[in-house]
């Protein structure tokens, strides 16, 4: 993929993920991705909450010592009482679509899960090369990841934006049950 | 534990429930009277319909900008119908792979025939379990087979957790509507009952804090709840997955937190693979929301966390019935989007309760059928103003009309038909009678008309005090809308010196061929099939018909032979008058077709040219009479309408001889389209570009110009509360462009909207079509 493409499908992903209420950024590397996190509003409080053995997680684990550098106290998701309403979390994503501005999230364990349901912004890292154009993209994902196996992914969601309602009179209310913010970056 | 959570869901008592309106244990007619009474409601559907409409057709229009046709609407819903055709036809196969898939994943895949089943299951699997609170995401399917309440009366607390459903729920009603639950409720209502569940105090009117307290309420209710009963979206069957589609991340709480995971499902949402899921869950949220996609899509294949359990109960409970049924095996393609709710017109004015049952919308008086038995759908059918819109936005192409319609007959079998309608259709099909009784009617009508071409409520005077049988009814229908008047002379009895006439000049022309008009050259013929309206009631509209047509230089003929097309029997579910009446048009028009040499069949009824192209053969086709269907079908690429017809010829290069404005006021029209012009016939750009380019006039597009006037055939008869608000919009409408003359191309549309104008006493000319185009003309 050329660099133009990149662009424009990023673009294209913000868009979206804009639209429907969430943020996205582009980083050139873990670095940059790392400074776009400890400068986002939702850190004020320096903590944040990831999946168990997020160190160990190729090739995301790197960012954690860079968090812990800028002042970040970093906590490990347990049970759900615990990681409820945490200010923030840090997870990361399957593969991006940039045609609806969506991310795919493929955690068996809960702890993992509830990064993405219980904190109330939720950062997510994806690598530029798996953001795709269509959701056909992850149709072909999906399928794979769902394959009998020990690999295979039990439980997986395509999120789009933070958590949101319409239901009384229709006023658009973000932050019922999930996430009342959704970031996420895009590093190269 | 329990006693914390009393107040979230206090249990359904008998009484709370007699006395609920909104209960399907109600009658039909008291839950249409309250439907109709409550404001509320009926401001936020008003305000709901046309936003939308807008949205969503904002939403695929730019998808296919953005990606091309294999993303238009068009192009997608017809890849998911063939997707979800396959999947009706192969149900055991894909039922099979599913089964397998799931439970090499994990989970337990339980088969309900009926709703008692799977209620029984989860309740066995509770009690096993030892669980008495339950939390519980959107579930069509449980409402459908009532899981609440049969787990309430057994001492097992069930918790929803989505908002909107939660509010139903601490109101003992049921949802209103497939995706938007409450959205009859307005934040006052909201915010007493939340005060009322939580016993603090909480906002009427910041809907921001109203949402904020599910979240609170709710948190206990999930890390507390043995089990979590969520819905689904589809069943994948190449993997074994359950997709979920959800906005407020509830579901996603529910299906994770509680160790026992129970999903619930229709065997209707099986479809076979991820590809085709795309494609679904493209159109579902596009159509229900008009979202791109729903905040959170879950793909859930067996259970994730070691101890935990996924029990997978699929629901028959009257599916099969469905599947056997070569017309309502189309029904389970349904992704219950609720597009055909948002877009009917009499949704709009009555709201979901109304419909009795969970599945409102046209697919609600389709399938709450055979959930529930043809007694649960007999009154809400015949809501059906057979509008035709939700065939155009349904996003799996339901022939939903059609099956309404078979519904409607159904009931008639059950039930006979209303007397009245018996006797009018009775006499209709046998067309001497029905020509010797609308004769007599136009004579006898004179004490109510006093010779106007209006049936008028006050010119009843005291005999509409009289204690008469139906008189009253009719001074009541009369009173907001005039009916019409019999012509004393119909057009059959008109046409014969302006056919003449036709045909001197014609052979004068033929003579001196210099003095042929250029627009002769074509020499079509066309067969006039009037349509009893225009017949007995309009007959200046049909001279005006073949005044417009000659003029183009066609040649017009006019069977006298012709009679009703049979369409007001057919939509009343009365199939045996329907069906008579159809034998005798197709005979008539065959013979006439044969003696003219004409080389169409014309009608500037569009109601007559959709029965006769379309419902005949799908008639014979039920009816499964071979030799019938084989003429109506050769008969149906004939027939053409009007409007079409006239803006092709012109189109074609031929000229009207249009009067120009000299000094005149410029007339400013407005255009209804009729359902039938627009969503049977594919109708649109045709007679705005007459009025436009052929006449010259300004034409101003009115809001909601495609929604139905409210006629709707005898539903305005039976429904008048119904038909009233909506004539009552669409006067509105059409008034609010400040235009002069409303025009439309349906002769029943202009009969109901000329009705509304003359109690109303507003300036507005409501004129057909081809009754503008004559005055316009040299
Ligand atoms: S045909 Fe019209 S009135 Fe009947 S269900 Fe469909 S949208 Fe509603
Ligand atoms: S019938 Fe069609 S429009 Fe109606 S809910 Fe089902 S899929 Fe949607």
């Amino acid at each position: 993929m050329t660099m133009q493409t990149t662009t424009n499908l990023f673009q294209r992903f913000q868009q979206r993920l804009e639209a429907a209420g969430g943020e996205a950024h582009y980083a050139e590397s873990l670095v940059e991705a790392a400074d776009i996190l400890a400068a986002h509003p939702a850190l004020v409080q320096r903590e944040i909450v990831v999946p168990p053995a997020f160190e160990a997680r190729q090739p995301w684990g790197a960012i954690l010592p860079m968090l812990a550098e800028r002042g970040i106290a970093i906590s490990e998701a347990g049970d759900p009482a615990s990681v409820a309403d945490f200010p923030a979390g840090l997870s990361s994503a399957e593969l991006a679509i940039a045609e609806t501005g969506s991310i795919l999230l493929a955690e068996n364990a809960l702890p993992a899960r509830i990064v993405s349901m219980l904190t109330l912004t939720h950062f997510a890292l994806a690598q530029a090369g798996t953001l795709y154009p269509m959701l056909e993209e992850a149709g072909s994902a999906l399928q794979r990841l769902t394959a009998p196996g020990p690999d295979q992914r039990h439980y997986i969601s395509l999120v789009t934006g933070p958590s949101r309602t319409a239901d009384i009179e229709r006023t658009l209310t973000i932050g019922v049950q999930g996430p009342r913010a959704l970031c996420v970056i895009i590093v190269e | 534990m329990s006693t914390e959570l009393t107040p979230l869901t206090p249990p359904r008592e008998a009484q709370v429930e007699n006395a609920n309106p909104t209960n399907e244990e109600q009658p039909f007619d008291v839950r249409l009277e309250h439907a109709l009474s409550d404001q509320h409601m009926h401001a936020a559907l008003e305000r709901f319909a046309p936003s939308w409409r807008d949205s969503r057709a904002g939403v695929f229009s730019y998808e296919e900008q953005e990606y091309g046709p294999d993303y238009s609407f068009q192009h997608m819903r017809s890849t998911l119908r063939q997707a979800k055709d396959y999947a009706t036809e192969h149900q055991p196969e894909l039922v099979a792979r599913f089964k397998e898939m799931a439970r090499a994943a994990g989970a337990i895949v339980f088969e309900a025939r009926t709703a008692e089943e799977a209620n029984r299951y989860i309740y066995d699997l509770c009690q096993r379990k030892g669980i008495d609170l339950v939390v519980k995401s959107k579930t069509m399917v449980s409402e459908e087979t009532e899981l609440n309440h049969y787990l309430e009366a057994r001492q097992i607390r069930a918790v929803e957790t989505d908002l909107g459903e939660w509010v139903a729920q601490l109101a003992h009603e049921r949802p209103s509507h497939m995706v938007m639950p409450i959205i009859h409720k307005t934040r006052q209502q909201v915010g007493a009952l939340l005060s009322e569940a939580t016993g603090r105090e909480i906002s009427r009117e910041d809907v921001a804090e109203q949402v904020a307290v599910i979240r609170v309420e709710h948190r206990k209710s999930f890390l507390n709840a043995g089990m979590g009963i969520s819905g689904a979206n589809a069943l994948i069957a190449e993997s074994g997955t359950v997709m979920m589609m959800t906005n407020e991340g509830n579901g996603r709480l529910v299906t994770s937190l509680p160790p026992v995971h129970v999903v619930m499902a229709g065997y209707d949402k099986l479809i076979g693979t991820f590809a085709e899921t795309m494609t679904q869950l493209r159109l579902l949220a596009r159509s229900a929301t008009a979202q791109h996609i729903t905040s959170y899509t879950t793909f859930i294949t067996g259970p994730a966390i070691p101890g935990h359990e996924m029990h997978i109960v699929l629901v028959d409970n009257g599916r099969s019935e469905m599947r056997a049924d070569p017309r309502f095996k189309d029904a389970l393609r349904c992704i219950r989007c609720a597009a055909c709710a948002n877009i009917c017109p009499p949704y709009a004015q009555v709201g979901g309760h109304a419909f009795g049952y969970i599945y409102s919308g046209a697919i609600g008086l389709v399938v709450t059928p055979f959930h529930h038995g043809i007694e649960a759908g007999a009154g809400p059918q015949s809501l059906c103003v057979s509008c035709n819109a939700c065939e155009t936005v349904c996003p799996v192409e339901i022939p939903l009309p059609g099956l309404i319609l078979d519904v409607r007959s159904r009931v008639v079998e059950a039930k006979g038909l209303h007397w009245i309608k018996k006797l009018v259709f009775g006499a209709m099909a046998r067309p001497r009678l029905f020509n010797v009784a609308t004769r007599l009617i136009s004579i006898a009508q004179f004490p109510v008309t006093r010779g106007s071409n209006f049936i008028r409520a006050r010119n009843f005077g005291i005999l509409g005090k009289l204690p008469l049988p139906y008189i009253r009814p009719m001074v009541k229908l009369a009173s907001w809308h005039s009916l019409p008047a019999f012509a004393s002379r119909p057009l059959r009895d008109r046409v014969k010196r302006q056919l003449e006439r036709y045909e001197r000049r014609d052979a004068i022309d033929r003579v001196l061929p210099d003095r042929v008009p250029a627009n002769a050259t074509s020499r079509l013929t066309v067969c006039y099939f009037a349509g009893c309206m225009t017949d007995r009631l309009y007959p200046e509209m049909g001279q005006a018909v073949i005044h417009v047509l000659q003029t183009c230089g066609v040649r017009v003929t006019f069977p006298l032979g012709q009679n009703c097309c049979g369409l007001p029997a057919l939509n009343s579910g009365d199939r045996r008058d329907g069906a008579a009446m159809a034998r005798q048009t197709i005979i008539m028009l065959e013979q006439a077709l044969k003696e003219s040499e004409a080389d169409y069949i014309l009608s500037a009824s569009t109601s007559c040219v959709a029965t006769i192209a379309q419902d005949y053969t799908r008639l014979f086709e039920d009816l499964d009479e071979q030799g019938w269907l084989r003429r109506a079908r050769e008969l149906a690429g004939k027939v053409v309408d009007f409007t079409s017809f006239l803006e092709r010829m012109l189109a074609e290069g031929v000229q009207l001889p249009v009067r120009q404005e000299n000094g005149e006021a410029t007339i400013v029209t407005t255009y209804h389209d009729s359902c039938q012009s627009c969503n049977c016939l594919g109708l649109r750009k045709e007679a705005r570009s007459i009025i436009r380019d052929a006449l010259g006039l300004e034409l101003r597009e009115m809001p909601q110009a495609d929604v139905c006037c409210g006629f709707g055939g005898s539903t305005s008869i039976e429904h008048g509360d119904v038909a009233e608000r909506l004539l009552h919009n669409k006067l509105r409408n059409a008034e609010s462009t400040g235009a002069t003359i409303l025009v439309a191309d349906n002769p029943g549309c202009l009969m109901h909207m000329r009705g509304g104008v003359d109690v109303n006493g507003k300036k507005l000319r409501v004129l057909h079509l081809a009754q503008l185009v004559a005055e316009r003309l040299e």
